[in-house]
């Protein structure tokens, strides 16, 4: 495999939250490759957007990077300190689009102004060529009539096309990286499958890597080639969509995957996750599933498990997949998954 | 935006037209002892009849509402009958209110520019000295009776720094302390106001997403909050704007400034029914236009209003 174009390294995040210190990253590391899609699935709570913020410089005031690296184009991220070093790369290099576009956009300056901005502060231009260039983004974010829309307020655009006209700012500047934060979680499920096919179309067009933040799997499975699976704020499976998918070897991972109401059968209760998720003020001991874990070991409420690889792409921490470990099934409704592909791959 | 003003002003003009009617109609139900000079004891029923009549205060209210409109249109306010018998209500006020928009508009001036920039660093430095410093200000102000601080600055003040302690006309340097005086309550209220909107446009996701495509702070709050944060403000700037007019009743007898501040309370006290008319008049009037100047306002700054189609954008 390629040389990674973003390489995050035993990242740590703390926040300092009303005196106490709150570990929301505990040593999570990943690697971007270029061009390609990477999803980040968890609940909430499990750290997917603050390690994301991390790439960009944008934890909230009262949080930082304790420890780690997060290697970028020859400098460490988790260096930068001042605003005027992150600036170079935020919108510029690494560009991130959020949840909700009827909220994204500032109400009081015409959508051409605020996609104008960017260009105006990051490549320099001025004038009429700021405004080609707006209206021409315009254009390739599928914006009908662009140059009329140019002058338009954000009120005057429906929710699909304010999300089109954020992607357009985040794009405007030929980012290597575009992290998309839920991007499609407040639309409509028609709109939905539009936004991403564009995203997919820019990502082709720019040659993107993308990272997509989510808890809807289904949009996993339709966009992403890897899946990192965070829990209480640590990846704990990582590998192709396929890998994680079919054959996933994390009990969380199982865990999510039975809470897929596809994998439900008629007539029986859903499945869900009990217990909540650790506290992360505290210190975690061992395996922060095994508390809600059926299968735990012993060793995972005392040991964190190392990663243990799968495949050359695939890992994942657990001590399930210790040679000394004794044989754990997953659960029915996985196992019913993976013989249905294995049918399906042959 | 055109329909949108239109349609203000005929509002406007309806709602003028109640105030002034309803105003006039309930003037007529204040004792007639208003309308004679200090001589009232002295005067036979026959006499006083007399007197009424010649006023037009005998008769129907409909002929009286109706001469009324006439006189108003005609830029006739009447004439004052107690405050300065048989003067023009109009020549009394042409003396007085040029003083109180002088001093009224520097004093808007200075709170407006020194209100805003306190606002603006307490929102841009929250909750670090400076804002801290500037709160425990809005609180004073807010909290002691004008009367203290006013005589302090006046007595005190005026002598440290060398300051003439009463108001003269001829001399510029005697405007500084009034003005400054009267702008004090201005600052904090602008101050707050700014603050508030400010970090009330600060937790808005669209900060969020100017952070994200790499906006400085400087110009993130330049660019997108301060104008924003501008646009429920501008809606009470006009009004502000045109009550300068009624003067501060305190700072200018304080200071000794030949003002409109206490005309109408003089006018209520002293029973001259036609000239509080007026005065009532000209205030409620400019507090309409000074409404419909804000919503103008508002509507420049803010696209997404239109037409006040039920509740408006905001």
């Amino acid at each position: 495999m390629s040389k990674p174009i973003l390489s995050a390294k035993d990242v740590v995040v703390k926040f300092s939250l009303r005196g106490q210190i709150l570990t929301a990253i505990r040593q999570a590391s990943l690697d971007l490759y270029e061009g390609q899609t990477m999803a980040i699935v968890g609940e909430s709570g499990s750290g997917k957007s603050v390690f994301t913020k991390t790439f960009l410089g944008m934890l909230d005031a009262n949080g930082w990077v304790d420890s780690g690296t997060i290697m970028f184009e020859g400098q460490d991220l988790a260096k930068l300190k001042t605003e005027k070093e992150w600036l170079k790369v935020r919108g510029k290099k690494i560009a991130m689009i959020f949840q909700d576009p009827m909220t994204a956009l500032n109400p009081l300056r015409t959508v051409g102004m605020q996609i104008r901005e960017v260009l105006e502060m990051h490549q320099g231009l001025r004038g009429e060529d700021a405004k080609n260039r707006t209206i021409e983004i315009l254009g390739q974010v599928g914006i009908d009539n662009p140059s009329m829309r140019y002058g338009q307020y954000p009120h005057e655009f429906s929710g699909g096309m304010r999300q089109r006209v954020v992607i357009a700012i985040a794009v405007a500047c030929n980012p290597r990286i575009l992290i998309c934060d839920e991007p499609t979680t407040a639309l409509d499920v028609t709109i939905q499958a539009q936004i991403l096919e564009l995203i997919r179309k820019l990502q082709k067009e720019l040659n993107l890597t993308i990272v997509y933040i989510t808890h809807d799997l289904g949009v996993v499975a339709n966009v992403a080639e890897h899946v990192a699976v965070m829990y209480a704020g640590d990846i704990i499976e990582y590998g192709t969509a396929e890998e994680i998918f079919y054959d996933a070897r994390h009990p969380y991972t199982w865990a999510l995957l039975s809470s897929l109401p596809q994998l439900g059968i008629k007539g029986q209760p859903l499945y869900s996750i009990s217990g909540t998720p650790p506290n992360l003020f505290t210190e975690i001991k061992g395996d922060a599933f095994a508390p809600r874990n059926p299968r735990a070991l012993k060793i995972d409420f005392v040991h964190r498990p190392p990663y243990f690889r799968v495949s050359p792409t695939h890992i994942a921490r657990t001590w399930l997949l210790d040679p000394r470990a004794p044989k754990v099934e997953p659960p029915e409704a996985i196992k019913a998954m993976k013989a249905k592909y294995a049918r399906y791959a042959t | 935006m055109l329909r949108y003003t239109l349609k203000r002003l005929w509002q406007s003009a309806v709602t003028v037209f109640i105030v002034i009617t309803v105003v006039f109609l309930l003037m007529r139900l204040l004792p007639a002892e208003g309308y004679f000079e200090e001589n009232y004891d002295k005067l036979t029923p026959e006499q006083r009849e007399n007197i009424l009549r010649s006023l037009g205060l005998l008769d129907p209210w409909y002929v009286q509402l109706r001469t009324f409109y006439a006189s108003l249109l005609r830029w006739d306010l009447g004439k004052s009958i107690v405050y300065r018998p048989k003067v023009d209500i109009a020549v009394i006020l042409k003396s007085k209110i040029p003083y109180s928009v002088r001093f009224g508009l520097a004093a808007m001036s200075i709170s407006l520019v020194a209100g805003l920039a306190m606002g603006v660093s307490q929102a841009r430095y929250k909750g670090k000295w400076v804002d801290r410093i500037f709160t425990g200000y809005i609180v004073f102000i807010n909290a002691v009776p004008a009367a203290v601080y006013l005589i302090f600055i006046q007595l005190y003040i005026s002598k440290t720094v060398g300051l003439p302690i009463l108001f003269d006309r001829g001399r510029p340097i005697s405007w500084i302390l009034p003005a400054v005086s009267m702008s004090l309550g201005g600052i904090a209220g602008y101050a707050m106001w700014m603050r508030r909107y400010m970090v009330d446009e600060l937790n808005k996701d669209y900060i969020r997403l100017a952070r994200a495509k790499g906006m400085s702070g400087t110009a993130i709050m330049v660019k997108h909050v301060m104008r924003n944060a501008f646009v429920p403000m501008a809606q009470y700037l006009p009004a502000s704007v045109l009550f300068t007019i009624s003067g501060s009743i305190y700072i200018e007898s304080l200071y000794s400034i030949p003002g409109m501040g206490g005309l109408l309370v003089d006018a209520i006290q002293r029973q001259d029914n036609t000239l509080v008319q007026a005065l009532v008049l000209i205030f409620s009037t400019l507090g309409i236009v000074g409404l419909f100047l804000g919503d103008v306002a508002m509507a420049i700054f803010d696209p997404r209003i239109k037409l006040a189609r039920g509740g408006g954008a905001r």
